[in-house]
Order: structure tokens, then sequence, then C-alpha cells
């Protein structure tokens, strides 16, 4: 359950990027509205503007960071959000301490609270429950200094459980979200993994009576009745000789291909044939067969998005091995609807969710893709 | 192994994520009220902090009924206990001389609760709903609650604030969903895809590996010879290995049911044979015509079983009760027996002696009986093409749940890391099978001495 959202499920975590931003816009206005609210309480406007930017710097951080394109969203990202949050609720501290009348329309906790809610798609549950609990005890040593001017006649401990419930609530439902959206994937991972054996067992029954084009069918249907007719012939022909070598050699060729080549050329030997798509692929170390099996899908929807008519005209693959991995460069030359960037960044965010590190530019000449991958 | 939710469960999944946050949410904000009465209570010595913490406790079991059990009947219960509590706390908290209106923070909290109580359904607009009348519940509850015990009305603005925070989050869902990402992107397809892709690949490069090491060697063969007549020594060796693979589903290991594909391996099998010399016409016919359907014999492959069953000595009479073979009577009732094995031998010209029953095969389901089948005759084959002698020994047993077949012969015997990568016989055609059964091959061999395999597989299976 050590898992993001955005690891176990990369286009959920791309579709909820722009609540992030909703996230940062809210809380800086909730700040504003509520220095509003208090202005007469402040006595020092300096600290008042301060907390303000640093709110904004919050939500900015975490918007940034969350973009599909700086994918994945570290845990050092939430904690520089989680830092900027605190520190705006010190500084709003700092403006109203010594009049601060009522907690209740201080924003620090809310912000925070609201900020850990938006990132929760992209940290797990246990880092948001933690950031949730370390937030509230610093809001927690503030309100012991603030207690001193409140009007409220009520224990400390109390104050302070009031006044840190945003936090916990709202980190609560963050942590809460993370946590169940990784149990339904998971939970569906794994039907998914046993339908998907089910498929391979079926597809390796019914193989044969679907593979009666391939290159072993038709080679075997020259081989087998070459060799019964020289059984049962009298005499060997020198064509019959020549015809042998040929054969021979044709049946090396086949098993040295098939030996060198991976499931990416027959993806694109696919996608020539189906698509009219040239798609080449350029792999002399067979490095496909390295890829993982999501590092495969990752690939697969790729290419096959790619090499969609209209979109390219032409795509290559080209691996080349480094010394922990190598890197796969794809191009495409765009066609009439060249492959926009925003759609680009969504395969790229996914590349990067199954551990290929994985960069893409893209110029009115051709679109590069270039994934990195590492061998464990 | 596949990546993410698929477009049709994203839905639901997200609602039931987005509920249980709420609840989370609920459940801190029910806790620190149920912690302030008690502090109220103990510290501040207010004993009506007791009577706040047990209503916020009751609230907090109505809420973990709904979230157990996300019924209509218990939400409209959860959201009607909600508002009589949220009545009671507002007469608790508004006594006169605490706060000047009901905008507190101590209302707040068990009013964000109400209004996360969610519920029934799945979806943006369900939840929406249901949050709406959570919070018009628990404002008109204020409102009667102040009227009840005299006080200052106003709007609680946490609470607006909580619900404005959920309309957000449940419309975003809501609309974000529509964009069709998921589709788009084909993940899932494109993960269908590399498997199958992956599968066909693998078989490709042993079918083409098993026809390289069956005919190859013969090519050569006829290609160094040149013109002339046929030598008989390579005449003998095409026709056994065509009895072989000729007619047999010789591509695939997975000797799935016969049906699509056997006209084409008939075709196959009778242009082989559709040959002038009587011998091998026999030889290929029959085989054609055991790998098609082993129930239908024709005259020749009869009568070619029947020398076969005769070489076949089998010292359990059981295993032949009628002086026919023991593959024939189990052909005919459809069980699972070794006929794969018995006839690669017959046609690899091997003579098998059989100890310990055939029967035992019948424990196994048909799947992996027909996997031991085919592996045991991929064992017998190589008896017959690399051990240099014409007689094997097949020694069959039942115990500790698994179905043992040991084959054993007295040839050549060979290095098991000297055979070259190309010859996939045993790394592919036996233990690949056996393995995906899950079973086990372990292989003796000394140089001079012979070779001894035991193929392992437990009882039942597909």
């Amino acid at each position: 359950m050590r898992l993001t959202q955005q690891e176990a499920d990369p286009i959920g975590a791309i579709t909820a990027a722009p609540i992030v931003v909703i996230g940062a816009v809210l809380s800086l206005g909730t700040s504003l509205a509520l220095t509003w609210v208090h202005r007469s309480e402040i006595v020092a406007p300096v600290a008042a503007v301060a907390a303000i930017v640093l709110v904004a710097a919050a939500g900015a951080v975490a918007a940034v960071s969350a973009a599909p394109s700086r994918a994945p969203f570290t845990a050092e990202r939430l904690w520089l959000v989680v830092t900027l949050a605190v520190g705006a609720a010190i500084a709003e501290y700092m403006s109203t301490v010594g009049s601060n009348q009522y907690l209740y329309d201080d924003y620090g906790p809310v912000v925070i609270g609201m900020l850990i809610l938006s990132v929760a798609p992209f940290c797990t549950w246990l880092s948001l429950a933690l950031a949730g609990v370390l937030a509230s005890i610093v809001l927690s040593i503030l309100v012991v200094g603030a207690s001193a001017y409140v009007v409220a006649d009520a224990p400390v401990a109390a104050l302070i459980a009031v006044n840190a419930a945003p936090v916990v609530a709202l980190s609560a439902a963050a942590a809460g979200y993370a946590y169940a959206i990784i149990a339904e994937t998971l939970a569906w991972q794994r039907e998914a993994n046993r339908a998907a054996l089910q498929r391979d067992s079926e597809l390796r029954a019914g193989i044969a009576r679907s593979v009666q084009q391939s290159r072993v069918s038709v080679l075997g249907r020259e081989v087998l009745p070459f060799l019964a007719g020289v059984m049962t012939a009298e005499r060997i022909s020198v064509a019959d000789a020549d015809r042998a070598r040929e054969l021979a050699e044709e049946l090396r060729r086949a098993l040295r291909a098939g030996i060198e080549s991976t499931w990416l050329d027959d993806l694109a030997a696919n996608l020539r044939v189906s698509r009219g798509v040239e798609t080449l692929v350029d792999d002399p170390t067979g490095a496909a067969d390295v890829l993982g099996d999501d590092q495969r899908s990752a690939l697969t929807a790729l290419i096959t998005w790619l090499a969609d008519t209209g979109r390219s005209e032409r795509v290559s693959v080209a691996f080349s091995p480094e010394p922990e991995g190598g890197l796969i460069r794809i191009v495409a030359d765009p066609a009439a609807r060249p492959p926009a960037k925003r759609e680009l960044d969504r395969f790229v965010a996914v590349a990067r969710a199954v551990a290929l590190g994985a960069e893409s530019v893209s110029t009115r000449e051709n679109v590069t893709v270039e994934l990195r991958y590492v061998i464990e | 192994m596949s990546l993410g939710l698929p477009g049709h469960l994203a839905r639901d999944s997200l609602s039931r994520a987005l509920a249980f946050a709420g609840h989370c949410a609920a459940f801190a904000c029910l806790a620190v009220s149920i912690s302030v009465g008690v502090i109220v209570a103990t510290v501040g010595g207010t004993p009506g902090g007791w009577a706040g913490a047990a209503l916020a406790a009751i609230m907090a079991l109505a809420l973990a009924a709904v979230a157990r059990f996300p019924t209509v009947t218990l939400t409209v219960l959860a959201l009607v206990i909600g508002t009589g509590i949220m009545i009671a706390l507002t007469v608790l908290i508004m006594r006169p001389g605490g706060f000047a209106t009901t905008n507190n923070a101590l209302l707040a909290m068990p009013r964000i609760a109400l209004l996360l109580v969610g519920g029934a359904g799945s979806g943006s607009l369900i939840a929406i709903v249901w949050a709406s009348l959570g919070y018009a519940l628990g404002e008109a509850a204020m409102f009667l609650g102040v009227a009840l015990v005299g006080g200052v009305y106003a709007p609680n603005m946490a609470a607006a604030a909580a619900f404005g925070i959920l309309i957000v989050v449940r419309v975003f869902d809501g609309v974000s969903r529509r964009s069709d990402a998921r589709q788009e992107t084909g993940l899932h397809r494109a993960s269908q895809q590399t498997r199958e892709l992956a599968i066909r690949h693998d078989y490709e490069l042993r079918a083409t590996a098993r026809l390289h090491d069956t005919a190859l060697s013969h090519l050569i063969a006829i290609a160094s010879a040149g013109s002339g007549v046929v030598d008989e020594r390579l005449r003998a060796g095409i026709r056994q290995d065509l009895g072989l693979i000729v007619g047999r589903d010789w591509a695939i290991d997975h000797a799935g049911p016969t049906t699509a594909g056997s006209p084409q391996r008939a075709s196959t099998g009778a242009r082989a044979g559709g040959s002038d010399v009587a011998p091998a016409t026999a030889s290929a016919a029959g085989t054609g015509a055991g790998a098609v359907d082993d129930t239908v014999a024709t005259t020749g492959g009869r009568s070619r079983r029947r020398a076969a069953a005769r070489r076949t000595s089998a010292p359990s009479s059981s295993a032949r009760p009628d002086g026919g073979s023991a593959r024939e009577v189990a052909a005919a009732d459809g069980e699972p027996s070794l006929v794969q094995a018995f006839t690669a031998a017959e046609h690899a010209g091997l003579t098998v002696r059989v100890t310990g029953d055939v029967g035992v095969m019948r424990v196994l389901g048909p799947a992996r009986a027909e996997a031991l089948d085919a592996a045991v005759a991929q064992c017998l084959i190589n008896v017959a093409r690399h051990a240099g002698v014409a007689e094997a020994e097949l020694a069959l047993g039942l115990g500790g749940g698994e179905v043992t077949v040991a084959v054993m012969d007295s040839g050549v015997g060979f290095d098991e890391s000297a055979v070259p990568d190309d010859r996939i016989g045993l790394r592919t055609s036996i233990r690949a099978r056996i393995e995906q059964q899950e079973g086990t091959v372990r292989l003796w061999s000394t140089k001079g001495i012979g070779t001894t395999i035991v193929l392992t597989v437990p009882e039942g299976g597909a």
C-alpha cells in the first residue's frame, strides 16, 4: 500500500492534475478573504503580506509539481508544499500576534489542509497523514502562544483541538482518498491479471488455428512436402539439391530472425500492415525483451497512438544500450494531424509511472520521445 | 501487469474513494468534537461537555453504519439522527454567555460531519444531492436550536466552506472523466496486445526451432549429396523424422482439441504421404489419420497400431485387456493415456517396456495428462534420435498425490549443459510443458551408461 495513485493509475493522476490548480487558487482566495475579515486584528502588515505570498508560493509549487510533464510527484515536493503552507500559518500568526481575538477566522489551518487534500492523488496515504499530523503539531504551538489573547474562555487543550480540526479533517480526507483509490486499483489489477492469465492460456491453445499465415507455417508447408518427395523419389535431381540448399538457408534465416527479433518487431509489422504507417524498429540486442510488462504496455500504447494514419507518416523506434540499461528513441514524422503536445504528455507521464525516464520534444519536423530504462 | 483503472470502472472506484475520504474527514471532525467535549468537561469543569461528547459519539456510530452499509435507508436514518443531534448540540452550545452567533467552530464540526454522510449510490450527482441534504438539514437544525434556546442565528461559514470544497471536488470528478483520456490512451488494449505479441513470438520461435531441428540436417544432406540415387540411410532418416512430425500438430506444444486446424494438417499429411512407395504411404497416412482423430483408425493405421502394440510389450496385462493396445482402448473411452508417447515410439521404431499401470494417468485432468503425454513422447523421441538404442523403459507410478513417469534408456548419455542452445527439445518441449503443469523434471545422464528422466506432475489439474 506504499503506492501513490500516480504510480498505480497514471491516467487518473493526469486527470486529477487540474484539481491542484483549483486547490491552489482556492487557498489563495481563502487567505485573501480571511485576511480582509480579520484586518482589524493585524498588527504587522508586512507579515500579513508575507503570509499571503507564502500561500501563493505553496500553491504554485503544488500546481507545478503535479503537472503531468513533471511526473512523478516525489515526497520532497509534498514536504516543500507543506512547509511553505505552515510558513504561511506562522506568518499569519506573527501578523496578528497579541491582538488575535478569534482563532475561527485564521486561515492557516484551512489552507494547509486544502493543499494537502489537493495533492492527495500524488502521495501515499501515509505521507499525507504524516503531513497532517506534523502541521497540526506546529499549529498547536502557535495556539498556545495565541491563547492568552483569545476572547473565548476555554481550556488551551480545547483551543488546540478546535484549531487543528481543519488540518486534521482535510488531511484525513486526503489520506482516506489515497488509501481507498489504491485499494480499488490494486483489487482491479488482481482481477485483470487473473483474466489476462486466462486469456493467455486460451490464446496458447488456439494459436495454431490463427497462424496459418505465419512465417513458420508457410515454411513448414514447403519443407515437409519437399522432404516427403525426396524420401519417396528414386533419385535426387540437381534442382532438388538446389532447392534443399535454398530451404535450409531459409530455415536457418527464419530461426535466426526469430531469435533476433522480439515482440516489438511483430508490433511494428502489425502496424505496417493494418495502419499503413511505416514503422521501423532498430533493436540490435533484442532489448525490447528486457522491458517489464507495464513498460511494454506503455511503449506499445505510445507507438500505437503515434503510428495512426493522419497522425504520423513514419515512426521509428531505436534502442541504444547503455551500461545500466538503455535508451529508446521514438521519432515520429508528423502527418496531417500532428500529435498534440498535451496528449503526448499523457503518454510521457504514463511512461514515467512505469520507471521509464521520459522526455519528449516536439518540433515542426518531428516528434521525439526518449525513454530511458534501467535493467534491474 | 496492467496499468491503472479502466474507463468503465473509474467512475465507481473514484466515487467510492471520494466517499471514503469524506467519511474519514467526518470521523476526524467528530473525533475533535468528542475530545473538545471531554476537555471542556474535565479541564474546564463544565459538565455539559459530557453531553456534547456523547452526542458526537452517537453521530459517529450512525456514520459508521452508513460507511459500512451504504443503503438508502441507513443514509436517511443517519441524516435524521444527525439532524436531531445538531438541534441538541445547538441548544447545548448556544446557551447564554457563550458564543455570539451560530457561526462558530464548535457547531461547524458536527455540521461538516453531517454533510459528509454521503450514502447510497455512486456518481457525482448523487453525492452532491446527499451532501446538499446534509447541509440543509444541519442549517435548519441550527436555526431550530437557536429558536429554542435563544441566541443569534448566522450561517456557519466553516460548514459552508466544507460544502463548497465537496462540490468542487465532486463536480471536478464528474467533469474530468468526460474527456475519456483513459479510452484514448488505450493502455489496457496495449497491455493485452503486448502479451499476445509475446506469446505469438514465443510460439513462432519454438515452432521454427522444432522445424529446424527436424528438417535441417536432412536438407543439408540432400543438398550436399547432389544429384544421384537417394541414399537409403537418408531415406530412412527422413521417414523416421517425418513420421514424428508430419500430420501431428507439429508446430505447437499445447495440443488442444483438434478442430479447425485439422483439415489443414490432414492435407499436409496427405501431401507428404501422397507418394507411390507403399510402406511410406502406409506410414504417413497412418500418422496423419492418427493425429487428426485418434478414435478414427484407418485400416492401415489400425494394422500399424497392432504392430506397434506387439512391439510395445506391456507387462501389466490390464493395460491391454483384449490384445489391442492400451492406448486404443483409452482413446476410445476418451480417457487420458499415453497415446502420443506410444505413437511417437512406434514411429521412431523404439521398443518401449512399460512397468506400472498406464491407468494412473486417469487421476490427471485432460490438459495435464496431455502435457505429460507430450513430454513423455518427446523423451522417447530423444531416446530414438540421440541415445543410439532401440529400446527404452517407461515406469509409471502414483504416490504422494503425484504421478511420476520415468523414462530410462541405456544409450550413449549426454551432458545436459553441453547440449547446444538451439536444440530446444529438452528445454521447451519437456521442461516447459511439465513446469507449466506445476510438475518437475529431473534428469540424470552419464556418458556411455544411459539417461533417466523422471517427470512428476501433481494429481488433478485442468
